[in-house]
């Protein structure tokens, strides 16, 4: 290539990259407009509400924990969805993988950890969750690579299938024998729960995910892996020409994705609720996929959209009890962000 | 107790098979949709509170298919016309459908409806063991037994079901004929919205009498895996979707008889089943995909 043809490139993609900010920047304004005329109907003020979901992050330590609570989860489903996709896959099933490692650890903490101290039961209840999310995004990698079968819908129908299990073990073998036949399991011991920093209920899971965030870019970008793993995402072909092991590779990645989203599990376990639910993580999944879209599954920018939509969850809360609409209604405002994201993605890409 | 199951199997299977036969419609031109889901849920939920206003299941039931139709526009908006990638935007919409009926749905928990109740077609119904597993159901059940056979002879048989599959396959045939092949799929994923609408009107106006939040749990997405598992054939996707209801309708019997399974074992039977159907189909469909939608499903889509 020519130095001028070079020189035009680059001039070209500097104007592409200013443009791209300024379309994504848009494109995640504009769904907090459209949710506002929406709020508006309802008699709420949306310049309030999110002028007070900015108090809540930044106005003191323990209103930030909460976001920072409510995004860790996020960032790790939404790396078991970002990660495959750099290799071409799209898993949908963080929410299934997140339940089966959240039943793992449990399982672990409450029949073989009980008396263990922290220094060895929290990493092995860890270990444990990441193997309950492999096993089950391992199912999902076998119908691909054996059965051939897309892995999207085959993740999907397994989150269903993920939810009955977790509900057959609490009204099983796992439930407290204590709760008046309420289906939860018995609460982890003390030694077990992830230590919290002061003045906030934010627990070091949150550090877990960040670390992990950062392991999983290091990999994407820095090593000859990541770079087979990006080849094989952005050209199936040329990866096949280069005589990739393409089926093996699925196969690790979607168990990789699986184990990150099955620590997430773990860390709803011992960092937050201490006991087993029917409920676990219930839509954690779905909204570490649409973090990670957000983020066009980039690792260190998929933190930066985990915690917007941590601030958005917050603002849920507030939205139910000062104007008594349902918490879920921020629901809509996150796929809002998300149709505004995938519809402005062809602009980016020019 | 056969005949309960295969009754039970058209009862409870009827919504999938009318959100399949929509997700073939769509797929047939190229655009596959898992916002499937959030059109089932948002037909039932529009149609059950259209029902309570009116009073008359017809008018909720055709609400509810208009529901499912605006949320598909979504979907073919951005997919047709922005250019997003199709199985992130069905995703997206299958979430917003969660959010957006919880949102609307919080009132009509609790209501009753007057919907749709079987009615006994005469004479029919009095035939042994046949008579009460097909001719003892809701109106909206006789209707989409009437549909597949219509769908099936508008898409193989007619011109309009060649420009469906052209724009499925090769869209540079129908820009040859002078026919705008975007067009073609926009309609066609509006008329998957409409009948995934109805489908979802069809579970809570007619199966159910009632709206719970998140009430079509995964039943779009077993629409949209039968439409592989049919290879894209409307009879295949109706016997797929009652082999679905077959596998609800055995929970509930077995939990009548009291046998000693676990319930949440049963629960997950149909969604099993679905996946092993994909499976043992799996090897005879690759030639038989839209070409159009081969490529979504390799992931470059």
């Amino acid at each position: 290539m020519s130095i001028a043809a070079t020189i035009t490139k680059d001039n070209k993609s500097f104007l592409a990259r200013n443009q791209s900010w300024m379309i994504q920047s848009a494109a995640i304004i504009a769904p907090f407009i459209v949710f506002g005329i929406f709020l508006t109907f309802y008699k709420v003020n949306p310049i309030e509400l999110y002028w007070s979901m900015v108090q809540t992050t930044f106005g003191n330590l323990y209103g930030l924990g909460e976001v920072l609570l409510k995004a860790t989860p996020f960032i790790l489903t939404g790396l078991a969805a970002a990660l495959p996709a750099k290799a071409g896959l799209v898993n949908v099933g963080g929410e299934g993988q997140l339940a089966i490692g959240a039943l793992f650890a449990t399982w672990f903490a409450v029949f073989y950890l009980d008396t263990m101290p922290a220094m060895i039961g929290i990493p092995i209840m860890l270990l444990a969750g990441a193997c309950g999310g492999a096993v089950w995004a391992g199912l999902v990698a076998v119908l691909k690579v054996k059965g051939k079968l897309n892995e999207t819908i085959t993740s999907v129908l397994l989150n269903y299938v993920a939810v009955f299990i977790v509900g057959f073990f609490v009204h099983g073998m796992l439930k407290d024998p204590n709760s008046f036949n309420w289906p939860f399991s018995p609460e982890i011991a003390n030694t077990l729960r992830l230590p919290i920093i002061n003045g906030t209920r934010l627990h070091v899971g949150f550090i877990v995910a960040i670390v992990l965030a950062i392991i999983v870019w290091f990999v994407l970008t820095k090593t000859r892996l990541g770079f087979k793993i990006r080849v094989l995402g952005s050209n199936r072909l040329a990866a096949e020409r280069a005589g990739f092991q393409i089926n093996k590779m699925y196969f690790w990645v979607l168990i990789a994705a699986g184990a990150l989203a099955g620590i997430a599990g773990m860390i709803e376990i011992a960092g937050i609720e201490g006991r087993l639910r029917a409920s676990v993580g219930t839509n954690f999944g779905y909204l570490g996929f649409l973090a990670a879209m957000m983020a066009w599954n980039h690792p260190i920018r998929l933190m930066a959209s985990a915690f917007l939509l941590g601030m958005i969850s917050v603002a849920g809360n507030k939205l139910e009890i000062f104007s008594g609409l349902p918490s879920s209604s921020v629901n809509i405002l996150m796929a809002l962000v998300l149709f505004f994201i995938l519809g402005s993605g062809k602009l980016v890409k020019k | 107790m056969i005949a309960d199951i295969l009754t039970g199997a058209i009862r409870s299977g009827t919504s999938v098979m009318i959100a399949s036969q929509g997700e073939l419609i769509s797929e047939r031109a190229g655009v596959i949709n898992l916002g499937t889901e959030g059109s089932m849920l948002c037909g039932a939920l529009g149609g059950f509170a259209v029902t309570v206003w009116t009073g008359n299941p017809w008018i909720g039931t055709l609400a509810g298919g208009v529901c499912g139709l605006l949320i598909s526009l979504i979907h073919a908006f951005l997919v047709l016309s922005c250019g997003a990638n199709q199985l992130a935007t069905g995703l997206t919409i299958m979430f917003f459908g969660m959010g957006i009926t919880a949102f609307f749905g919080k009132n009509f928990v609790s209501q009753q409806i007057v919907g749709f109740n079987p009615v006994p077609i005469p004479y029919l119904s009095d035939i042994p063991f046949i008579g009460k597993i097909l001719f003892n159901h809701d109106p909206l059940t006789y209707l989409s037994l009437l549909l597949v056979p219509l769908l099936w002879y508008v898409i193989f048989r007619t011109r309009l079901g060649v420009i469906l599959r052209a724009a499925g396959e090769r869209e540079e045939v129908l820009f040859a004929s002078g026919i705008n092949p975007k067009l073609v799929r926009y309609l066609a994923v509006l008329a998957g919205g409409f009948l995934a609408g109805i489908g979802g009107a069809q579970l809570s106006v007619a199966y159910t009498h009632s709206w719970v939040e998140n009430m079509v749990a995964g039943r779009g997405v077993v629409a949209v895996a039968l439409v592989i598992f049919a290879s894209w054939k409307p009879l295949k996707a109706m016997i797929g979707a009652y082999l679905f209801g077959a596998a609800q309708a055995l929970q509930l019997t077995v939990q009548q008889q009291g046998l000693a399974i676990s319930p949440y074992f049963l629960f997950m039977v149909p969604y099993v089943l679905t996946l092993v159907a994909l499976l043992i189909v799996e090897r005879r469909k690759q030639s038989q995909t839209p070409e159009a939608l081969g490529k979504v499903l390799a992931g470059s889509g």
